[in-house]
Order: structure tokens, then sequence, then C-alpha cells
């Protein structure tokens, strides 16, 4: 479903209630220089007319107000325009700001669950591309809209006072050039300026594609074929914006052209007033002029509207993901957690899609506080499921989760996950320091808390090799270190939060036997008093870290027994 | 890069040489354009002097009011072909920029391309593209029309009033001269500004990609408050430049307008005592302002050359990397077509600051047979993958195909002969089928259900909701890590002419009756083939014919795996550590 335009704009406007003065500053600044520079025209064609006149008379005449109103049109215009320039752009950046924390926060507890169908690539270009694209409502339209509106009924009023048969023509003109021809260049822009908006996504896409996966490509040979993908593409968006381009050129020339149409207009029934003698001819000098300054302020109107459908497009955008429901509903804050931490599955249904097979399918598990439990069983079976369950990422279609015998639905997820720490499949490092890295886990954690969860997790000499030790930068994804010491810097991660429950999801995937060895080891000593729940499909190291080995396949539980009796069984079948 | 590099400057003006013709076509009807609105001046002028001081009727002044008709539609299709020409030039020219630019990042090659944020590239391929296309479209078709609107007015202007032209002509050169002196400050802000854009650009793709795991171990509230305080240091950065620039806008602005008001006056005290008609002073006054709009409006687009400039110094870097074939002068053998023997011969690499890759690594792989690379993680074994890919390069030492030195092969055609199953497959955008076509574009239905089967991607498939047309997102969002591991594993299948089979951890995430399969899958394969595979796991070697232990990016000992077993050494340790 699009939400309609109005709900937009209207969205919008509530979002920026904070930066309300601003924005009207800005548009007051704006329409000030615009007053001031048809002033500064319309006084300076009446001057020149009034001064020609006495000349050829040789009346006398007090030529010091107009011409101090003329320089003070000058100054007022100039200043008023820096000023414009600065509060509109204060105004913008400050919104825009605000629009995209906004934003980050709305889409924090979609994730993962609401958030896998997007690319993040897509998901990139909405955050910042769709929401820069936003200031074109206020900077293009708003603004210049605002601007034209009064000055056009300034332009009117004092027309009416001077010459009222222009009043019609002009009024006419102004229609045509700020009302007729800007829905018109919008609705002849609608399909190119969307598409400019989509294909530059997708574009954005394809490059992510063409630089994370240039070796594959490389390695298949793969990279002419994509790099003309890439070109297609940009050819096609160049073709949008080329047209965009001549539809604005084509607005600007009609603009200017209804402004001439109007100045003759204006012209023919003023001539025929002179030589009734209803207006002077100096006020129709200062007409014409004030005719051809005012259209100044309304022609960048036209070409604005080419670029309508684009903002529409991007704002709807912003607004679809942001109204994406999450999963849960968070409880009211401060709902305690319970002190215990046991965990017990009841019965436990998920699936992630309707037409996906059930991921659990009645899933009956106690873990008591402080049990140490390795889950087994074939990629498939379920094992990462009831992870993403107990998180609360994903919820159960049937059946309950319970921490500490509550139901994991009712609790506050934050302070819920932060008793779980986890060590997944798939954990992402950031472009940070080593030690911002473990800190986000625990940004309270002291020095020597981080060096034992490093030493903990077999990092000592990693760290000692690093040239700037803790505060060597990993790179985006981590993309500096190996894919092991990832692994355990994760690891340290997980231990530096100190949390009651900890999970290991397939831990020593992409480590060797004997740092798997050591690392089992060293999670068994870390493990003790807590709860621990290990997902593997590994058998060897079992029985170093926990008691008992639950048996899954196809989502549901099919064996609990001790490890030794379990790891029995398995040699001996 | 230091800031304020000239080289930039220069960068970007020898991109723009191309640009001279249609530029000089586009200011030709621009200059025709300047002329249609002198006339109109002229006529205007002309109607309203006759009309108020020589009381002549309307209807005698036809012809003028029908020259004015006639040229208002004149000046708007001039407009429109000014600009159109002008745009359409630099879109081309932006197009193959765009394409070098992309060229130059991917010359950068798996390694340098890993040591960047892609987010940051992306932005610089992007934003910075637009940034210099903008500058290309509005900036330089302005910069023409600055240079030659003015002098074309005031020739038309000194004859009508030489003291107002001489007025115009003394204020319109001082407009340039505070534009450089303020924007040289400004110029430096922009490049800040740019720098911090491209910060904000990674930090936003980098939070985004790890929501997962932020909301995981519960930091996602910082992290928002750390994008927040970027945004922050982005916006004061911005309006620091914004301020400067605009005030080189301020003083153009300021100098025109009270010209403007100069010259209205002083016609005025003219006309009182009786020095000048009101028709010329009329025209002038009409003129005056269209003098200056030329170079208010390129004060206008300073920030767009600013912002061009500084995205110049980011591009230039990248445009500057020449293609991979200058990597190294290579003299083209073709590689055999059958499984080759392949023999590393005290091979070495080095890349980016950290210690040696690899070091003197000796060692032999027979073809037809199952060669395991094994050892602790970072001992160099997935760079010995690298260096067979082609992608580690320059290496030390000799790495002979059947007797051909690598890097004396067309690296094209050998690549065309391996097959490679990466650590963790990249999912692009498309298809399941997309995805797997990319090994072997012109694969039939056929070949694609047999590679799925065998891969154990069949059964995939099979839940997939669209079969083979389901789209997979990025990084493969929608399968777990055993589901990519088959995905990867079928498109080495499917190239069905692959001599030389590369295998990181094909087996890292599958269960043991999973690795049991697609175990057999690669003996079956090195029947035909010449297949290394890197593993920590000796479970996934103990079928292998020949095992090479690495450490430290050495060769530590090599041999048949029984034998190494039996030999106490490091080998023996590995596989005691592994069963206990």
């Amino acid at each position: 479903m699009r939400p309609a335009l109005a709900p937009v704009l209207s969205r919008l406007w509530a979002l920026m209630r904070p930066y309300r003065p601003w924005m009207a500053g800005g548009a007051a600044l704006a329409l000030l220089a615009a007053l001031a520079a048809i002033g500064l025209m319309a006084v300076s064609g009446w001057f020149i007319a009034v001064m020609a006149l006495a000349g050829a008379s040789g009346a006398a005449i007090n030529y010091f107000t107009p011409a101090a109103a003329i320089r003070a049109f000058a100054i007022l215009r100039s200043g008023a325009r820096y000023g414009e320039r600065v509060v509109t752009h204060e105004a913008t950046l400050r919104g825009l700001a605000g629009l995209r924390a906004w934003l980050f926060r709305r889409l924090i507890p979609l994730a993962p669950a609401r958030l896998s169908a997007l690319r993040s690539g897509e998901l990139f270009a909405r955050l910042r591309a769709d929401i820069d694209a936003l200031e074109h409502f206020y900077l293009a339209v708003w603004v210049p809209a605002s601007v034209a509106l009064l000055s056009v009924a300034t332009a009117l009023v004092l027309t009416a006072f001077t010459l009222p048969a222009a009043v019609l023509p002009l009024l006419l003109g102004t229609l045509l050039a700020a009302v007729v021809l800007p829905l018109w260049i919008e609705r002849r822009a609608a399909r190119d300026s969307r598409q400019t908006v989509l294909d530059a996504a997708a574009l954005r896409g394809l490059l992510l594609d063409a630089l994370r996966g240039h070796s594959e490509l490389l390695a298949w040979g793969g990279v002419p074929a994509h790099n003309s993908r890439v070109e297609s593409l940009a050819a096609r968006l160049d073709i949008h914006r080329t047209r965009l381009d001549q539809l604005q050129a084509v607005g600007g020339g009609l603009a200017g052209l209804s402004a001439q149409l109007s100045l003759l207009a204006v012209l023919v029934a003023g001539l025929a007033a002179v030589h009734s003698g209803a207006l002077t001819p100096p006020e129709l000098v200062m007409l014409a002029l004030l005719t051809l300054a005012l259209f100044e302020a309304i022609a960048p109107l036209a070409e604005a509207l080419a670029q309508w459908r684009a903002t529409t497009l991007a704002g709807e955008r912003v607004f679809d993901l942001a109204d994406t429901p999450p999963v849960f509903i968070e409880p009211a804050l401060g709902t305690p957690l319970p002190p215990r931490c046991d965990i017990e599955f009841e019965n436990a249904h998920l699936r992630y899609a309707p037409h996906l097979p059930w991921a659990l399918a009645g899933v009956d598990l106690v873990l008591a506080a402080g049990a140490r439990v390795a889950v087994v069983g074939a990629s498939g079976a379920g094992k990462s499921s009831l992870l993403a369950a107990l998180l609360k990422f994903y919820p159960l279609q049937q059946g309950r989760v319970l921490f500490g015998g509550e139901s994991v639905a009712g609790l506050p997820g934050d302070p819920l996950r932060r008793r779980i720490a986890v060590i997944a499949q798939q954990t992402t490092l950031f472009d940070l320091s080593l030690r911002d890295n473990l800190l986000l886990a625990a940004p309270e954690a002291s020095a020597g808390q981080i060096e034992r969860a490093v030493s903990l997790a077999q990092l000592d000499a990693f760290v000692a090799s690093l040239p700037q030790g803790y505060d060597t930068v990993l790179g985006e994804g981590g993309a500096r270190v190996s894919g092991g010491e990832a692994r355990r810097i994760v690891i340290a991660r997980a231990l530096l939060q100190d949390a009651p429950v900890l999970v290991l999801d397939e831990p020593t995937e992409g480590l060797d036997a004997r740092t798997a060895r050591d690392l089992y080891t060293a999670l068994d000593a870390a493990g003790r008093g807590r709860t621990l729940l290990l997902i593997t499909h590994r058998l060897s190291g079992l029985e170093r870290l926990v008691d008992e080995v639950v048996v899954m396949d196809a989502g549901r539980i099919r064996a609990r027994a001790p490890v030794g009796e379990y790891l029995a069984g398995e040699r001996g079948g | 890069m230091r800031r304020g590099d000239p080289s930039a400057g220069e960068w970007l003006r020898r991109q723009a040489r191309p640009l001279r013709a249609p530029l000089a076509r586009s200011g030709l009807l621009t200059a025709l354009q300047a002329l249609a609105l002198v006339a109109q001046a002229w006529l205007l002028s002309a109607i309203l002097t006759a009309a108020l001081f020589a009381h002549a009727p309307l209807a005698r002044l036809w012809p003028q009011w029908l020259a004015l008709l006639v040229l208002a539609p004149l000046r708007l299709l001039l407009g429109v072909g000014a600009r159109r020409t002008a745009f359409r030039a630099a879109q081309r020219l932006g197009a193959s920029l765009r394409a070098r630019v992309l060229r130059g990042a991917q010359a950068l090659g798996p390694y340098g391309l890993r040591a960047q944020a892609s987010g940051d590239l992306i932005t610089r391929l992007v934003d910075g593209i637009d940034a210099v296309l903008a500058y290309f479209a509005r900036y330089l078709p302005q910069a023409a029309s600055a240079a030659l609107i003015p002098p074309l007015l005031a020739m038309f202007v000194f004859p009508a009033d030489w003291l107002s032209g001489l007025i115009l002509l003394l204020t319109a050169p001082l407009i340039p001269l505070f534009m450089m002196l303020v924007g040289k400050a400004a110029a430096q802000a922009s490049e800040r500004r740019y720098g911090q854009l491209r910060r904000l650009g990674a930090a936003f793709i980098e939070a985004l990609g790890g929501l997962v795991t932020l909301r995981q171990i519960g930091a996602a509230g910082d992290f928002a408050e750390r994008l927040d305080a970027e945004g922050e240091a982005y916006r004061v950065l911005t309006m620091q430049v914004l301020r400067v620039a605009f005030l080189s806008a301020l003083v153009l602005e300021f100098f025109a307008t009270v010209s403007i008001a100069v010259v209205a006056v002083l016609i005025g005290f003219r006309l009182l005592w009786g020095e000048l008609t009101l028709r010329a002073g009329l025209f002038v006054l009409l003129l005056a302002p269209e003098f200056y709009l030329p170079l208010r409006a390129l004060g206008g687009l300073r920030h767009t050359r600013m912002d061009a400039l500084a995205a110049a110094q980011e591009l230039q870097g990248l445009d500057a990397v020449a293609p991979e074939a200058a990597a190294a002068p290579r003299a083209v053998h073709a590689p055999h077509e059958a499984a080759p023997q392949i023999r590393f011969e005290r091979v070495g690499y080095e890349h980016g600051g950290r210690a040696a890759a690899l070091s003197e690594c000796s060692f032999a792989v027979p073809a037809r047979a199952v060669t395991a690379l094994v050892g602790a993680s970072g001992a160099g074994k997935s760079t010995l993958l690298s260096v067979l890919l082609g992608f580690a390069a320059p290496y030390t030492g000799h790495v002979w195909i059947d007797g051909l030195e690598l890097s004396e092969l067309d690296v094209a055609q050998w690549r065309a002969l391996v097959a490679w199953v990466p650590q963790q497959a990249h999912v692009f955008e498309g298809s399941v089928r997309d995805n797997l076509l990319l090994a072997a574009p012109g694969a039939d239905a056929g070949a694609l259900r047999r590679a799925a089967e065998r891969s154990g991607l069949a059964a995939v498939l099979e839940r997939l909701p669209h079969g083979w047309q389901t789209p997979l997102g990025e990084r493969g969002l929608g399968l777990s890590g055993g589901e990519l591991q088959r995905l990867a594993l079928a498109r080495a299948l499917l190239r069905e002419q692959a001599r030389v089979w590369l295998l990181d951890e094909p087996t890292a995430h599958l269960d043991s009756a999973g690795a049991q399969a697609v175990g057999a899958v690669i003996r079956a394969a090195a029947e035909t083939r010449t297949v290394v595979l890197v593993a920590h796991r000796l479970s996934a070697v103990r079928a292998a014919d020949r095992v090479v232990v690495l450490g430290g990016g050495r060769v530590i000992e090599q041999g048949p795996p029984l034998e190494l077993a039996r030999a106490r050494g490091v080998y023996a340790e590995l596989l005691q550590a592994e069963q206990s």
C-alpha cells in the first residue's frame, strides 16, 4: 500500500516541529529579499521616469527620498539574501539530521525479523539519499511557494491601487507561471522523476555487488558482464536525468515567456490608462519593471516541481520503512526482569514465513540455571532458531519461551538480551578500534576486564602483534583481521558482556583443531557459574564443555542424554 | 592527501577538456539569447518612450509589439537549446568517467578492495561522480555565460550611456576577484565537509549491516548516539563551509545590487539635467540586472565547484590506478587444458604492513588428486589460494603450472579453467539461478539441475518459495551458512570445464552427513581435476592424497596423510587434538 501524499507531508511537518522556527525564519528572510528586489526595480523605474519628466519640464523635484529608497532596497536585498541562505540551510541540516536519527531509531526494533528482506545497499540508499531528498520539499517548494504567494499578493494590491485594469491580466499571468506551469511540469516529469530515484538506488546496489563480490566476479570471469550491467543501468539513469533537465529548461523558459506576455498585457492596459489620464507615466514604468521583477520571484517554482515525484517517493519510502510494525510490542518501560535465569521452551513453534517449513515444530526443552547443554543436529534442524526465539528476535506462532519463569514476549527486549551473551554464526565487527569493538557490549568495562576477556579468548598474541594494540582500527566489517581472529574478538566481546547465560552458536567454526580445543578449555573456565548453551554440529570436544546433549532434527527434540552416554552411543553406532 | 591539492584542479580541468566544443556551441546559443534580450529591452524602452512622451497611439506601434511577441518564444528556444547542449555533453562525459573510476576501483584488486570500506567507495563512486557531473553540467556552462554575456551587454550599454557602461565594466571584475579571495578559505572547509560526508556514509552502511549484532549485544542505542554525533559534526562543518561560501555570494550580490542602484540614480540625475534620453536610460536600466545575472548565478554555484574539487581529489586516486595489465607485463601463454600439475617454488607474498603472509613456500600439487592445506588460522592457507587465483600478485619465487610460470599465463584463460569455493560466498542481487550462472553464463537447465543435485542445493531449492527464481538478498539473507556453502559448491560444479578446483573450507558449515556427501563430490571431481582443499578440520583431510601443513606462512610438513599421522610431527599433534 502506498501512503497518500497528504500524510507524507503532514507527518513530515509534525516531525519538523523542533525546527519550525528555523524554517519559518528562512522563509521570512527569503520573502524580505524578494520584496526588496521587486521594490528596487519598481522604485528605480518610477524614479528615472520622474526625473526624465522633470528634466523635460524643468519642474523641481525631491529626489533624495527615492534615491535613498533605492540604496536602502539594494542593501536590504543583499543582507536578506545572505540571511536567507544561512538560515534555510541551518534549518535543512538540522531537520535532516533529526529525521535521520528518528528513522534509525525506528529501524532498530525491526532487525532482524522485518529487515531481512532488504539489502543493506537499499537500506543505505533509503536512509541517506531519501532523507537528503526531502530537503527539496522545504528549500525548493515550500520556501519559493510562500515567497511567490506573498510577493504576488503584494504586487496585486499595489496594482489594484494604481492600475485596476491590470489586476486581472497580472493575476492570470502569475497563476500561469506559479500554478499551472509547475503542475504541468510535475505531471510531465512524474515518470522520469520517480525512475531517477529507483535507478539510483539500484545502481548503488549493483556497485556494492561489484565491490564486495569483486573476488568472485574476478574468479568466475564475471567482471565485464557485471560492469556492463552497471553501465547500462547508469545509462538509463542518465537518460531519465537528461529528460528531466530538459523539462526543467522548458519550464524555466515558459516561466520567462509568461513574464513577457504579462508585461505586454500590463503595458496595453497601462498605456490606455495613461492616455485617459488615470495613470501617470512614471507609474506605468514602475508597474512594468515591477512585473518583470515579480516573475523573477516566481520562476524557480516551475523547475522545482520537476523533482516533486522523486521527493514524494523518497518520503513514501522513508515512512513505509518507519511504519513497519516490529514483531514484538515492547512492554512498559521499567518492566523488571525476573531474578532467575532458567530457560524453558514450551511447545515452541516457529517458522520464518508461511511458505517455509517449521524451523521449530513443537520444542519442549528445560534449561535450569547453570545447566551446560549442547544442542546438536544437522544444519537446518532448528538449532539457531532456538536462539532467535530466546532473544526475542522472532515471535513464536504457537507455544512459549520462558526466561526465569516468564514468557519472553512480555519481557523488555534489551535488558533480556543483555543477560544472554551470544557468540553467533554471523556477527559483525565495526570499523572502530579493537577496544571500542569490545566495549560495545559493555561500555563500562575496565581495562583489566578487557584484558581478562581477551586472554580468555586466546587473543593475547594477536593483540601483541598489532601495531597500535587495542587502538588498532579493524576496518569495515573487521576487514583487516582474519576470520579466526574476528571470531575470537567476538568471543572476547561476548565474555566481556558478563551475562548469566552464554550461548555459543558454532563457536569454533573457522578455527583449527588446536585453537578450537584451547578455546573450549577457556570457555569452560569462563562459563563456570553460567548457563551455557552450545549450538554445534561437531561432536569433538563436547565433553569438555557440556554435561548434556540435546539432539534436534527437523525442528524437534529427538533425544536428551548425558554427554558421555551420548558420545559413547555415537562412537558405538 | 594534502589540502588544496593543486593537482585536483588540474585533474578536473583535464577531465573537462572534451567539453570545450559543446560548451562553445552552447555559448553561441547563449550569446544569441542575450542578443534577443538586448532587442527586447530596446523595443520595450522604445514603446514606453514613444507612448508616454510622444503620446503615440498604441496602434501605430504595432511593429514593435509584434517584434516583442516574436522575440519571447525565440528566447525560450535558444535558452532550452543552450542548456540541453551543455547538459548532454556533460552527461556523456560523466558516464565515461564513472566507468573509468569503477575500473580503477576494481584494479585495486581483491586485497586492495578489502582494505577499503565499501560504503566509502560507493560514496566516492556515486556521490563523488555526481559532484563532478554537477560541475560539468551546471558550473561550466554558467561560467561560460558569465564570461560571455556581460561583455556582450556592455557593448550595447556603452553607445547608449557611456557612464553606466563604465560603472558596469569597473564593478564586474571586482566580483570574480572577491569571489576568489573568499573562495580560497571556502575550498578548504569544503574538503573537510566532503571527508565528513564520506565517514557519515560509511558509518550508516555499517550500522545497518550490523544492526542485528548491535541489538544482540544491546548496543544499538549507543551506536545511534554515535551516529547522531557524526551527523552533528557534519552539520557544524557544513555550516562553516556554507557561511563562507554564502559570504562570497553576499559580496557578489552586494556589488551587483548596489551597482544597479548607482546606475539607476545616476541615470535619474542625468535625465533631470537633460543629459540623457529616457529611452536610453530605460534601455540601460533594463539591461543592468541582466548584466550581473550570470555572475550572480555563478556565485550561487560556487559550492558546486568546491564539492567537485574535493571529490576530484578522491576520484583522481582511483582514476590513476592503471588497469590490471599494468601490474605486470606478462608474456602470454595459454594454459594447457588438462588437469595441471602445480608446483610452488619458494613462493613468498606480502600484503599490507602485517607480517609476511607467505615466505619460501615450496611444494607440489599433483594432478588428478586432492591436496589439502592445513594449519592454524593465519597460517597462509587462503593466501596460497589467492596466489593461484591471481589475486595475490606480484609474488616472489615461482608457481609452475605444468611447467609454465603462472604470472606469464593469460590470466583470463587460466581463471576460466579454475573453479573456486570461497570461505564465505558473496551472494549477488538476483535469483538463485543468476547466482549460479555467474560461474557458467551459458549453462542450460539440465546442467543447473545436475549441479544442484550433486551439491545438495536441490534440497535447499525445494524449500525456497520460488525455487530457482527466488531472489537472494545481500549476503544471502534467508540462506544459512550451510546453504551458502552448497550454493558455492554448485557454482563450482556448474563450471564443467574447470580443471582446477580451489576449495576454501567447503564443509565448514555442514553437518557430518553433509560433509561426507561433499567429500564424495570432491573425490569424484579429483578423478579428472587438480584439487586444492583448505581445511581447519582434519576430518575433511583424511580423504586427501597429500597434505601440506602450513604455519606462519611457511610449509612445515608435507606428505600423504597416513605417513604424516605416523610421523609424530605437527600434523600428528593436530590429529590427536581433534580426536581427543
